[in-house]
């Protein structure tokens, strides 16, 4: 199709007044109002702020629904490591049972090494290891979500089996409440 | 639509206003907020770190040195107080005890302790005895935390809490503070 010259436009070159004057009123009130847009993108740009302000690029972690945590002022951030779940009746690793809180808690006694959950820290441990054989030192960072009416014999019992897998940097997941400004 | 138009131009010249088409800016806006409205973690989670103090294992090649033990700060949890000792290896140099005034936040499942005379004692405590309080030195003073088998692990939690409230500059930390002492448990009930 070939090209042609534009011709002559609508409201710039042919005039259509009757237009003009209908949709500006023609002495009574006109058709079309504009809206002024300055308080939506003042409200659109205080939204983005607070959004980026509030951005996390750590992405979220997965908690155990059973589990309500304790909260913390002097905390660190959240780090990638193998997570350790201990609710009212079992001890789970990323979501896999290998343990239960009854049974330490009859046992009556700081259980140094609870089998199924060493076993499982040993396996990632060994998993870590087959994924980044460039890595000479494993981080040995393990977290462990601990519902906050747990005795702190299961604790204890959890802590002292961790570290004999070869995870002595325990962490504690925590709710967290902003510092005091001193 | 949008921008600001006070003159449509004197004399049959152009005008001297032009309007910004405000449409692909609000579209950019729009895209912003839907895709950080999607990615939002609105979870605030965090961690307290524990040490288990696990050695490394030994250097066939270095000959072990004895040296003498450091100062540690051990804090007891009893049913009616802390005691707060200061002890190298098995020699104790001094306790504290600190009534037990544990302090509730929020109401039901929500609830939380603190303990804020506890707090106050240990920053005390490790400003006149911790062995690290210089802002040039590395390493951490040494926390030992002692309770019963039966004490709920919010209040292990709120006792570590008040531990890492004893806080201090360290090389690099440009004016900011942080815990000055670590934290590991003693594995044996009182």
């Amino acid at each position: 199709m070939p090209i042609h010259k534009p011709g002559r436009r609508l409201m710039r070159n042919v005039g259509l007044a009757f237009v003009r004057k209908k949709v500006s009123g023609g002495g009574h009130r006109s058709v079309s109002a504009s809206l002024n847009l300055t308080s939506m993108i003042d409200y659109l740009v205080t939204v983005v702020i607070f959004l980026l302000m509030s951005f996390s690029a750590s992405g979220e972690i997965p908690t155990n629904k059973t589990i309500t945590l304790p909260s913390a002022e002097n905390t660190l951030d959240m780090v990638t490591a193998p997570m350790v779940a201990i609710n009212g009746s079992q001890i789970l690793v990323n979501d896999h049972p290998v343990g239960s809180t009854r049974a330490v808690e009859e046992a009556g006694r700081v259980m140094p090494r609870i089998d199924e959950l060493f076993n499982a820290l040993k396996t990632l441990k060994e998993d870590w290891k087959k994924i980044n054989p460039d890595k000479k030192e494993f981080p040995g960072i393990v977290i462990l979500q601990v519902d906050k009416e747990v005795p702190a014999l299961v604790v204890k019992s959890v802590f002292q089996t961790s570290a004999s897998a070869g995870y002595p940097n325990i962490s504690f997941m925590v709710g967290k409440i902003a510092e005091k400004k001193e | 639509m949008g921008g600001v138009s006070v003159d449509s131009g004197g004399g049959g010249r152009r005008s001297v206003d032009s309007e910004i088409n405000m449409v692909p800016m609000i579209d950019l806006l729009m895209c912003l907020i839907c895709f950080l409205l999607i990615t939002a973690v609105w979870s605030t989670m965090a961690r307290i770190n524990a040490d288990a103090q696990v050695p490394g294992p030994p250097d066939p090649n270095k000959p072990v040195e004895e040296q003498p033990p450091p100062p540690m700060m051990h804090v007891t949890i009893q049913e009616e107080k802390f005691i707060i000792s200061w002890r190298k290896g098995n020699a104790v140099e001094s306790t504290l005890d600190v009534p037990r005034k544990p302090v509730t936040i929020g109401e039901g499942k929500r609830a939380q302790v603190r303990f804020p005379d506890l707090a106050e004692k240990i920053i005390a405590e490790w400003n006149a005895k911790g062995a690290h309080r210089d802002p040039s030195d590395k390493k951490l003073d040494q926390a030992v935390l002692h309770c019963d088998n039966k004490t709920p692990y919010k209040e292990i939690i709120a006792v570590i809490d008040a531990i890492y409230q004893a806080k201090r500059e360290f090389p690099g930390s440009n004016g900011k503070k942080y815990p000055a002492m670590n934290v590991t448990f003693s594995m044996h009930a009182n």
